[in-house]
């Protein structure tokens, strides 16, 4: 990765989506001029990001040769705290339907709160169940919001 | 209708209860929003768009729109007295108002700041009210080139704005056009690239990728460090600015109250950029440039005024061309779709109710503001002192049930964390989300316009340069995009990324 700098590694990353994104379109019909078609638009979307990135890769690579060297993204900060919380996401993502608002909710708040930066366990405790009560009595019962109920009826 | 009974219909409209309700509401969480930081309007208003389904879209409106200027208020609170800015239009204010607080006078820094804020958004009203309505007509001569080019304008002056290199933020708009064109083509309804996803013919929604890539990224960006925050222990007493006070700070209140106001219209700017040139303004101005950065009220009072009056200003474009000026009117654009609205130039003339409650509600709003910030400050620092770790928790939920209760769907969650993903590696390398959420809201909009202009013309291009409005909206966008190829004038927008990475 220290070959190159990040805007090298982001430029190249960009004119892949670009040419793919443009590529894409072409299943869609670019049509004529006077009457564009589906894939009109996106192809020029598409064109013009691989053509960005591309300028932004030779300015990036330019400015490697005088010395911009790779700076590391993850370098000096709590890298595996973001990672946590992602993860957390996700599960919830996935488990909300399963295990219905309530459940999902305390396991997901209380997970954060006691894995991201540790809190005691009574604070978790509250804090999840709190968390979890608070948002079901505004958006489900005042708001109306239709929240997934777990098989067990809660 | 001329104004006088345009303006008694609209505070007939915003003096009904439940909108004063709604208008309280906004303004107090708007507040809040400000004084806690990591958590701007951008968000805010995302986060609480769902919970607007279930009342008048004229009460949803005043309550978001509440939100967004109560946010410019509460902003400075945390920039004086804790020296982080409640949200980024508060960044200036942190300079010399927590050196105000650090030398006793939290008081008076505070105080001109609301006053300020009251003065300039009051005034951004009135400058609203005089300017939309005239305006509106006149875009009612506007054609599919001229929408055209004043969306590429748009885009181009977000992107001129923008900090860091301008391929990154224009790619970053070309990629926001990209993800708009996602769904069923507006023209011949036949899908592209939603891959057989249901919850994707109607395009990639707007507010889970505000919520991904502003709510949840800045999520993921706070936790990476070990947030403490301390708030300056002083007590705060003599809120009402003295008489020198006021001497001292009234012309660049005014000052800052233009500046703000004229640039909150711009599509591009608004309050963030105001605030800057506010504070920049009053350094050149000041017979003592040297004191600023060491506790000074003009460099409170400029600023303050300049964010508020801003957010007046961003109204217009929206409400009488449908051009949302910066991400947060792109949500409200959003949000009046939802609501079934089209903001426009038809919107002063059809729904004068909804246009005229509006904005008279923000006259109502800015006094709740005033009323609610001198009395409160004791609340917002207790509120401030609640640590980190136990509130992100709670932001997240906000964003994960904002984005399942639009379909009810998981699909709608899932696509909100992926973009909260790409907001955060956008951080680490150096991307601006802002033009890319303008390009998504404005991509339909532009597409649809371009592909009319396109047919009207039989096919030339030229049909964007050679009518007169559209060919000076073009003209505009050519000049900005060739800015930085001059180096004279390459150096002069290098001035932005510099204050701006001061953030």
């Amino acid at each position: 990765m220290a070959k190159f700098n990040n805007d090298q590694v982001s430029g190249a990353i960009w004119i892949a989506v670009g040419i793919a994104v443009a590529l894409g379109s072409l299943r869609y019909g670019l049509g004529p001029l006077e009457s564009p078609g589906t894939g009109f638009l996106p192809f020029w979307a598409g064109s013009a990001i691989a053509l960005l990135a591309l300028i932004g890769l030779i300015q990036a690579t330019l400015r490697r040769r005088k010395g911009a060297a790779w700076t590391p993204i993850l370098r000096g900060v709590l890298w595996q705290k973001p990672l946590l919380v992602m993860a957390a996401l996700f599960a919830y993502a996935l488990l909300m339907k399963p295990l219905g608002f309530l459940l999902c909710t305390v396991l997901f708040t209380g997970f954060l709160l006691r894995a991201v930066e540790p809190q005691r366990w009574p604070v978790v405790i509250a804090g999840a169940v709190g968390m979890a009560l608070g948002a079901f009595a505004i958006f489900d019962l005042w708001l109306k919001t239709q929240l997934p109920q777990s098989p067990w009826g809660f | 209708m001329d104004y006088m009974q345009s303006i008694i219909l609209g505070f007939q409209v915003a003096l009904q209860w439940n909108n004063l309700l709604f208008c309280f509401i906004g303004v107090l969480i708007g507040t809040l929003v400000g004084v806690l930081p990591g958590l701007g309007p951008v968000a805010a208003i995302s986060l609480l768009l769902p919970t607007t389904f279930h009342v008048t879209p004229v009460s949803a409106i005043i309550m978001l729109a509440g939100i967004y200027y109560g946010a410019m208020y509460g902003g400075s609170t945390t920039s004086i007295l804790v020296n982080i800015p409640g949200e980024a239009a508060s960044v200036v204010t942190c300079l010399d108002g927590y050196q105000m607080a650090r030398k006793g006078r939290a008081g008076p820094a505070l105080g001109i700041s609301a006053f300020a804020s009251f003065i300039a958004g009051t005034i951004g009203v009135v400058g609203l009210m005089l300017i939309a309505p005239p305006l509106a007509e006149m875009a009612l001569k506007f054609g599919p080139p001229e929408y055209f080019s004043l969306m590429i304008m748009g885009l181009t002056v977000l992107t001129f704005l923008a900090s860091g290199p301008m391929w990154k933020a224009l790619l970053m708009a070309a990629f926001g056009l990209f993800l708009g064109s996602i769904g069923l083509d507006s023209m011949t309804a036949s899908a592209r690239f939603t891959m057989d996803i249901v919850e994707l013919s109607d395009g990639v929604g707007m507010v889970p990728a505000v919520m991904g890539l502003f709510g949840i990224a800045e999520v993921l960006l706070n936790v990476e460090h070990s947030i403490k925050r301390s708030v300056f222990e002083t007590r705060i007493q003599h809120l009402l600015p003295t008489f020198q006070d006021w001497k001292d700070s009234i012309g660049a209140i005014i000052r800052g109250t233009f500046i703000g106001f004229f640039l909150g219209v711009l599509p591009g700017g608004g309050a963030v950029i105001s605030s800057f040139v506010s504070y920049a303004v009053e350094k050149k101005v000041s017979r003592t440039p040297e004191k600023f950065g060491t506790g000074i009220i003009q460099g409170v009072a400029g600023p303050e005024a300049a964010n508020n009056a801003a957010t007046g200003g961003a109204f217009i474009p929206l409400l009488t061309l449908g051009i949302p000026a910066n991400s947060v009117m792109a949500i409200l654009l959003g949000a009046m779709m939802i609501h079934g609205m089209q903001p426009g130039p038809m919107l002063v003339q059809e729904q004068p109710g909804l246009f005229w409650g509006a904005v008279t509600s923000m006259y109502i709003g800015n006094i709740m503001l005033l009323v609610l910030n001198l009395p409160l400050i004791g609340l917002w620092v207790r509120i401030l002192k609640v640590p980190y770790p136990i509130l992100f928790p709670l932001i997240l939920l906000f964003c994960l049930i904002g984005a399942y209760s639009l379909n009810n769907s998981v699909i709608e969650v899932l696509i909100m964390v992926g973009f909260g993903l790409l907001g955060y590696i956008f951080k680490k390398f150096e991307y601006e989300a802002a033009p890319l959420i303008l390009a998504l809201v404005l991509g339909p909009m532009l597409e649809t316009a371009l592909r009319r202009s396109l047919l009207l013309s039989a096919g030339s291009p030229l049909i964007f340069f050679t009518r007169p409005i559209s060919g000076i909206l073009m003209l505009i966008s050519f000049i900005l995009l060739a800015y930085p190829l001059v180096p004279w004038l390459r150096r002069k927008r290098a001035i932005i990324p510099q204050v701006k990475d001061e953030e």
